[in-house]
């Protein structure tokens, strides 16, 4: 018994608020050095849930997954994109060396089918990444998905809206994406194993739209004001 | 060519009382609900037999459960029959309503004799709580005459058959009505005395028709029998003679019927993982109930756990007069684990295509895309969606020739509602398509939308603003 509360202890999965433990747990690098540092020098936990909570799409989420998506595809592991938003445009991703032959797009029609194709994803050795749009989901449901996560050893993103912040969730990671100033990405971690959370740090994504921040301000003259609609 | 008939003298009445235990006497109505077709023993011992007017048998008995025939349900029946008896034999043919042939000279060395084909046979009949006449012939039709007489016997013998034909009276012979009568009026009582004819008088003064079955009886004329195929799904259907309206009452009958489904798909090494489930009522609409499981399953008592977890949940709506159980779905039962022969790797391209085809039995195989670009100027053409495959990677283009685009693009332009408040780039004209008519004229530009978005928007040439992207 006493064995198998110092694993626990030791793997930093019960919470010690007193004590900083770096988790052993296994993870991916995110691929943004600053962020990393904020996750404890590991970035994405593999075998777990991590959640990012945004408002909007098109403030540089997939940025952030990009560099581990690059790496999966290349590594010739599996990356599901389970009911995107909209259409991952594939001229885009092949630009950013994404392997289009290990990506697979998925559509569900109902909720029952969306989890047991995630929980099915996830369990499978081939997965390297799921990146899943859930829309609603209920904790129940979220201990459900976290528990299959358990089973691979892939890195799961959910992305799911801002309100859910409030919501507990049994996920690892949990961070709040939010647009700042010129074009980059703030990133609030919410929580994360092993540690207090609260960490913040902000990410240059203006590169996502070829801006170089310096030339940002003079290129603000658009056609805009001359043209009526 | 050796032929085993079976003939099933009361299969409504065992099919009734096996989907629920009956207590009063049932009888089995034709069509017009004149008179009785069959009685259950019960019925039997209360005075009542086949052929009885209707009228007669409720003064006899006033607590009679009538059940009509069904010339349909009686086939499907049938077929559900030769369903587990192709289990034990290759080729059956099947002899609407009530009967059927089995082929056993070719099986004969696989069992060990005809009397272990005569046991097997009848020890699954037995299982299956089914009242079954069996005999053997050397003609499809002999075999039949001798079951429906009752007078079949497990022995391949030429001559111990033939005199059991000879024995057999006229009306056993299944001759039709005028033939029967013109061959009573010559003095002929039993099937050996019209064996005994010369054949061309036989023709001459009766027809040649009848001449023709004689011989077909006999064998000296072919009697080819097509062999029935067992469909590729499940499909069992229990009727109740007092309307359920217990779930309890539900689950008697289904246990027996998931017990058949497991027999039938360990049979076929399958699995599935969608059950259809029909129940009827008498004055509604039929409820369907559609049950999945997590995983490819066979196991019965899994099934009926998820089917009292979904009845509990959705209480009947009215009482039910019967019940259909329908697989349609099999999925072919994988090999455990996927590892090599130390168990040391997985074997990924496996694993892959397990994956992959679970996902497409289950969502469909629309629902699983993979994505490639093309090559096209405008936006919406630039990429296309294909099926799944398992590829290694294929040569890349030069990425960096591709422009800058968004990665996420939408489904079809979507008009701009906010006044963007940052322009990054662009214009960037794309004009095309008028080789095949998708004419697109836009000047797209990189924008910030108030919400912190960049968007990819474009002017077209009513000078209407859209966003056709986003920089995820």
């Amino acid at each position: 018994m006493s064995e198998l509360l110092s694993t626990l202890l030791h793997d930093a999965r019960v919470w010690q608020g007193h004590r900083h433990r770096t988790t052993t747990q296994p993870a991916e690098t995110t691929g943004f050095q600053a962020l990393d540092n904020q996750l404890g020098g590991l970035g994405w936990p593999r075998g777990a849930l991590s959640e990012c909570l945004l408002d909007a799409s098109g403030i540089g989420e997939l940025q952030l997954v990009l560099p581990l998506m690059k790496r999966m595809t290349e590594a010739g592991q599996t990356v599901f994109w389970l009911n995107p938003p909209h259409t991952p445009y594939a001229p885009a991703l092949a630009r950013e060396g994404v392997g289009l032959d290990n990506l697979v797009v998925i559509h569900t029609e109902d909720a029952s089918d969306f989890l047991w194709t995630l929980e099915n994803c996830l369990r499978s050795p081939v997965t390297g990444l799921v990146l899943a749009w859930p829309g609603k989901l209920a904790t129940r449901d979220v201990r459900r998905l976290q528990l299959a996560s358990e089973a691979g050893q892939n890195v799961c993103v959910l992305f799911r809206e801002r309100r859910q912040a409030e919501q507990n969730s049994p996920a690892a990671l949990r961070l709040e994406l939010v647009p700042d100033e010129q074009q980059s990405l703030k990133v609030n971690v919410l929580k994360r194993r092993g540690s207090w959370s609260g960490q913040r740090c902000t990410l240059a994504m203006a590169h996502r739209a070829n801006i170089r921040v310096q030339e940002a301000p003079r290129v603000v003259q658009g056609p805009w004001p001359g043209v009526a609609r | 060519m050796l032929w085993l008939y079976l003939h099933f003298p009361h299969l409504l009445l065992d099919h009734v009382r096996r989907s629920q235990p009956v207590e009063n006497a049932l009888v089995i109505v034709e069509g017009t609900g004149q008179s009785v077709l069959q009685a259950c023993p019960l019925a039997q011992d209360q005075g009542i037999q086949p052929g009885m007017r209707l009228k007669t048998a409720l003064g006899l008995a006033p607590e009679l459960h009538i059940l009509q025939a069904d010339q349909q349900q009686q086939t499907q029946l049938l077929e559900e029959q030769a369903r587990w008896l192709y289990r034990y034999v290759a080729h059956i043919t099947l002899a609407t309503p009530d009967g059927l042939w089995a082929e056993v000279s070719s099986l004969q060395r696989l069992y060990g004799g005809l009397p272990a084909i005569w046991q097997t046979i009848e020890q699954a009949l037995a299982e299956h709580q089914l009242t079954a006449w069996a005999a053997l012939g050397h003609t499809p039709l002999a075999a039949r005459l001798l079951a429906r007489a009752g007078k079949g016997e497990c022995s391949a013998d030429k001559g111990h058959i033939n005199h059991a034909l000879a024995q057999l009276p006229l009306a056993a012979a299944e001759f039709d009505k005028t033939a029967c009568t013109r061959l009573n009026r010559l003095g002929l009582e039993t099937l050996g005395d019209v064996f005994a004819l010369p054949q061309k008088e036989l023709a001459r003064r009766l027809s040649p028709e009848l001449l023709a079955y004689v011989q077909k009886i006999q064998g000296t004329r072919p009697d080819p029998r097509a062999p029935w195929q067992p469909p590729h799904r499940f499909r069992q259907r229990a009727d109740f003679i007092q309307e359920v309206e217990h779930t309890q009452g539900l689950l008697f009958a289904l246990q027996r019927i998931l017990a058949e489904l497991e027999e039938d798909l360990c049979w076929r090494q399958q699995d599935t993982d969608t059950l259809l489930l029909v129940l009827q009522h008498r004055h509604q609409e039929p409820t369907r109930l559609r049950l999945r499981t997590t995983g490819p399953e066979h196991r019965a008592d899994t099934f009926l756990k998820l089917i009292r977890l979904k009845l509990d949940q959705q209480p009947l709506s009215g009482p039910v007069v019967s019940l259909v159980l329908g697989v349609r779905r099999f999925i072919s039962r994988e090999a455990p684990g996927g590892q090599d022969l130390l168990g040391e790797t997985q074997d990924l391209n496996e694993a892959w295509h397990t994956l992959i085809s679970r996902l497409q039995a289950r969502l469909g195989d629309q629902a699983l895309k993979q994505l490639y670009p093309q090559a096209d100027h405008r936006p919406e053409r630039a990429w296309s969606a294909g099926a799944v495959k398992r590829a290694k990677n294929s040569a890349l283009m030069n990425p960096q020739c591709l422009p800058r685009r968004p990665l996420w693009l939408l489904p079809g332009p979507c008009p701009l509602t906010e006044t963007p408040v940052a322009w990054f780039s662009g214009p960037e004209r794309i004009s095309g398509g008028w080789w095949d008519g998708q004419r697109v004229h836009r000047d797209y530009y990189i924008a910030q939308l108030p919400g912190g978005q960049l968007a990819w928007v474009f002017r077209d040439t009513q000078n209407a603003w859209f966003v056709h992207g986003w920089f995820g």
